[in-house]
């Protein structure tokens, strides 16, 4: 127990040393940002209308001092560690005043149901199919499977989101294609609402699914034909084990080891959002609220979507390196 | 079950569900609803136009367009009715030395929640934005007013701190105003920058139904009392969309989707080939111009900015080779297929502008001369024009105009013709050599250019722009293309360019003064280079004539008649000095969906502005009539 022990407080540490040295990065470049929020507000509210230079000038420093963007890099750094700690960024510049952190919950949900449900089924269908191929490699179905998902890994994620867009909008208009749930329905835990939620993230997630498969589709495949070489493998075969069953517990049961941990690995990227995915079907998610953070110089509301990004990737690692030794006694501790 | 037979089933199923697009709005009769593209809210539950809140994003909402109002709008489509008196009576009535404007009110105005407009709300909302800095429009305030008094309900009068004949476009909804803040609803929310101001109390014909938390969507709805607002006063007949729906619909492949799905009537800032493909292929579109190019244009004018701050751009004989390096012929095709409004001036071809300047400057234009060092040039070529829509009419037929005077409206009127001897001759007038194929500054070192663009947010002048590029190059002057992306407002304002296509100049549209961006051009406002500009003068030019051009327009009334001729001095000095080279009006792609709502605004008949988020798009929606074909639902 001592040995897991300190092998937990190192990997702790680690942790600890991953969120600081990430969340620091974070801050400096957010700060080094060439685009001012202040100004971008400024250029919002200018835009279009015939304001006078001496105008201009008095709404600006108005919103420098409103918005507190100025003073030493320095102190604005440890005032932004003491808002990180008590889980308070401040307000979103962009949004003023309302806060960054409320900005995050009203986009948050949307997103962590959208990409764990669509990383699952991936990861999922990804790694049966995989396996399946892997095992029974002269498969005709598996074969032409595996050329279909080879086919579509190359393909940018743009591409497959517009693709499905304009044949299920267009084409053949079945599907929504914008936005989280059907205009003018209130959230609620009716039908009326969960099955438009559904309805509207079907393709997003058919997207993020297509996208997501071939990954884990191809490590799968490797790692089962690599394992079914193995002497424990091949002397199951000669002991005439059924064929389901080496399958099972020799082969798919060791290949998924790292599976798992690209899984953990995955879900903790979920709070980074799918940036791409919301843009192109307008979903409300964090990846859209992020890119609106970086177009508007919205640092503190950059900051947030990150520092929380970085947090759950590292504790996801984290969790994964505390649980691996109780699943797999190859990892030596101490 | 056998697998086929599973599958067929599976087919049928999906078949039905096209019935998606009929149940698109829940709870609200389609046959009563105009869709409008919105933006993202990203901060949905604000609703308090007057403080930074909404991030400039509640502008388009239906916020500003549905529910707020101010004392006058001029359209910029023009016509005999561009002014419209909106909450006041009249046009603004100024003392003699213009340091007193009085405003007269309607009477019988009232706020949504039943209160009676009155002169207190526009001295409350005077006061309340001068004592709050940071507030939209506490800045002109505070620098325009001294005072506020409000005789009577119905009476406002403004005293301001020096003479000022436009104070009034502080209330004059171009794009939009100083919206009246309601007193009865502020004086009790506490800190006026940090009230959301959810629901707001609209003083328009609209009022707020519903709205998204996630910011894809806002709902309005027709007032019950829409007579008691100043649109209901000036509506011949009563507004027949009872609801609005302002919604986010993605990028713009998706709107175009959306629109013939019949989901947006309304939408905005297209390619020209989606544009297009819409009116060849669908029946139910229609569209500002009938014929091609089927577009828009904007009372802004995209030009290449030249920071005359940075050698060898403070030369005029430099920018004038430049503009002379240019086939318009070429980027109007790169740019817009064709479907460009050319603008030689410097003020864009819109509203009355072409009544008040295209057409009676032609003569002059015609017998400009330029002095490139060797001899003198007419530049002005007034058929370029016509030779474009020749090239474009192999493709588009019948749908181009054989009338001149058509023709001028829909190309515009002319521009320089490429004239690569006569650059020559301006480029070693100024002291530039050519060596091969690249020409030397008077120091000896290479002429190059980094032009700058925005990018996808505006690619029909991020195309102009290379093509621009291509010309430049081909001639000796090796060019860049810098795509700013997000960067490119704060780059241009802090003069980190060389050349950019972009805009600084924008006007009434629906008036000729040209007070809309010529005040801010003048010297006083000048920053040295690494300091940010005001708007407008990107490329801060600065020049003595000029700034007695605009102290002369300063001391002339708004509607004084040498406002125009003020306006003719400016756009001759502009041709002379050529500080950024006008290419053409910013021609919008907008087409609107016929299936639900008619009588949408056009060339013919321009009564009301149609761009989603202007303010003034309130006259087109109360002029809208429903679509008596429209499917019953």
């Amino acid at each position: 127990m001592n040995g897991f022990l300190i092998y937990a407080g190192k990997r702790f540490l680690q942790f600890l040393f991953v969120v600081v040295t990430g969340i620091t990065l974070a801050f400096l470049i957010a700060h080094f940002s060439p685009v001012d929020p202040v100004e971008q507000t400024v250029s919002l509210l200018t835009s279009f209308g015939s304001t006078d230079p001496q105008s201009v000038e008095i709404l600006r420093q108005s919103l420098r001092e409103l918005y507190g963007t100025g003073g030493p890099l320095i102190d604005q750094y440890f005032t932004f560690w003491g808002r990180v700690l008590t889980g308070d960024f401040g307000p979103s510049l962009s949004s003023f005043p309302t806060p960054v952190m409320t900005v995050i919950g009203r986009a948050l949900p949307w997103t962590v149901g959208l990409l764990t449900l669509a990383t699952i089924i991936a990861w999922i269908i990804g790694n049966l199919l995989g396996a399946l191929a892997g095992y029974f490699r002269n498969s005709r179905l598996l074969k032409l499977a595996g050329i279909v998902i080879m086919a579509l890994q190359p393909i940018p994620t743009y591409i497959i989101g517009l693709s499905l867009v304009i044949l299920f909008g267009f084409v053949w208009p079945i599907l929504p294609i914008s936005g989280g749930a059907q205009v003018n329905l209130t959230p609620a835990f009716n039908w009326a609402f969960i099955s438009s939620v559904i309805e509207h993230g079907i393709l997003p997630a058919l997207t993020l699914v297509l996208v997501g498969i071939g990954g884990w589709f191809i490590s799968m495949r490797s790692l089962v034909s690599n394992i079914i070489t193995d002497d424990h493998v091949v002397y199951a075969e000669l002991g005439g084990v059924r064929s389901s069953s080496i399958f099972s517990y020799y082969v798919a049961r060791n290949a998924m080891l790292p599976q798992v941990t690209g899984l953990a690995l995955s879900l903790g990227n979920v709070f980074g959002g799918a940036v791409i995915v919301e843009f192109v079907f307008n979903y409300p998610g964090i990846g859209k609220l992020l890119i609106s953070g970086i177009y508007s110089g919205d640092y503190s509301l950059v900051l947030g979507v990150t520092t929380i990004a970085i947090i759950a990737v590292a504790a996801a690692v984290f969790v994964i390196d505390i649980i691996y030794p109780l699943i797999d006694p190859r990892v030596k501790l101490g | 079950m056998k697998f086929p037979r599973f599958a067929a089933i599976a087919l049928l199923s999906l078949a039905a569900l096209p019935a998606y697009a009929q149940d698109f709005i829940a709870g609200i009769p389609r046959n009563e609803t105009l869709i409008i593209q919105g933006t993202p809210q990203q901060n949905a539950d604000w609703f308090n136009v007057w403080a930074p809140g909404g991030g400039g994003s509640a502008n388009v909402n239906g916020l500003q367009q549905l529910t707020t109002d101010t004392f006058w709008f001029i359209n910029p489509e023009g016509g005999p009715d561009a002014w419209q008196n909106a909450l006041a009576t009249e046009p603004p009535a100024y003392n003699a030395d213009f340091t007193q404007m009085t405003v007269k009110l309607r009477k019988g105005i009232y706020w949504s929640d039943g209160v009676e407009f009155t002169s207190d709300d526009v001295a409350y909302t005077v006061k309340t934005q001068i004592d709050h800095p940071g507030m939209s429009w506490s800045a002109p305030f505070s620098v325009n007013v001294a005072s506020v008094e409000n005789p009577d309900p119905q009476t406002v009068i403004f005293h301001l701190k020096k003479p000022n004949s436009r104070f009034h476009t502080v209330f004059t909804v171009r794009w939009n105003a100083a919206w009246i803040m309601p007193k009865h609803v502020f004086e009790k929310a506490g800190d006026p920058l940090a009230f959301k101001n959810n629901p707001p109390v609209s003083l328009s014909a609209y009022v707020l139904q519903s709205y998204d938390k996630a910011g894809n969507w806002t709902i309005w709805k027709l007032r019950d009392d829409w007579q008691r607002t100043s649109i209901g006063m000036a509506a011949k007949e009563p507004p027949q969309v009872k609801y609005v729906v302002y919604r986010a619909a993605g990028n713009p492949e998706a709107r175009v989707i959306e629109q013939r799905n019949h989901n947006l009537d309304v939408i905005n800032d297209m390619a020209p080939e989606g544009m297009f493909a819409m009116m060849r292929d669908s029946k139910s579109v229609a569209s500002w111009l009938k014929g091609f190019p089927f577009a828009h244009p904007d009372p802004t004018l995209p030009s290449v900015l030249l920071n005359t701050k940075k050698p060898p751009f403070d030369n005029k004989d430099v920018r004038w080779a430049l503009a002379l390096m240019i086939d318009i012929r070429a980027v109007a095709l790169g740019s817009y297929r064709g479907a460009a409004n050319l603008a030689a001036l410097a003020t864009p071809p819109t509203g009355s502008a072409p009544d008040d300047y295209y057409a009676p400057m032609q003569d002059w234009l015609t017998n400009f001369e330029l002095d490139t060092g060797s001899r003198k040039i007419k530049p002005y070529d007034p058929n370029i024009s016509a030779q474009i829509a020749t090239m474009v009419r192999g493709q588009w037929g019948d749908q181009i105009p054989t009338d001149p005077k058509q023709l001028q409206r829909t190309f515009g009127f002319g521009w320089w013709k490429q004239d690569v001897q006569a650059a020559t001759e301006l480029l070693q007038k100024a002291g530039f050599k050519k060596s091969g194929n690249q020409w030397l500054k008077p120091d000896g070192t290479p002429f190059t250019i980094r032009l700058q663009v925005e990018g996808d947010a505006i690619p029909t002048l991020a195309r102009a722009g290379t093509v621009i590029a291509q010309q430049w190059s081909q001639n000796g002057i090796a060019t860049k293309v810098d795509v700013a992306g997000p960067t490119n407002g704060q780059r241009l304002s802090t003069g980190d360019y060389e050349a950019a296509i972009y805009w600084s100049i924008e006007t009434w549209g629906g008036h000729p003064d040209l007070s809309f961006f010529l005040d801010s051009y003048h010297s006083e406002f000048i920053k040295p280079l690494g300091q940010i500009q005001p708007p407008r003068n990107l490329q801060r030019w600065q020049d003595s004539r000029l700034d007695q051009i605009i102290a002369k327009n300063r001391s002339i009334a708004f509607d004084s008649p040498d406002v125009t001729k003020v306006g003719q001095d400016f756009l001759k000095l502009a041709v002379e000095e050529m500080p950024m080279i006008p290419l053409m009006a910013y021609n919008k792609f907008a087409p609107f969906d016929t299936t639900y709502w008619t009588n949408y605004p056009s060339a013919e008949n321009p009564y009301s502005a149609s761009g989603p988020n202007w303010a003034n798009i309130r006259y087109m929606v109360t002029g809208l009539k429903a679509n008596p074909d429209a499917p019953k639902n």
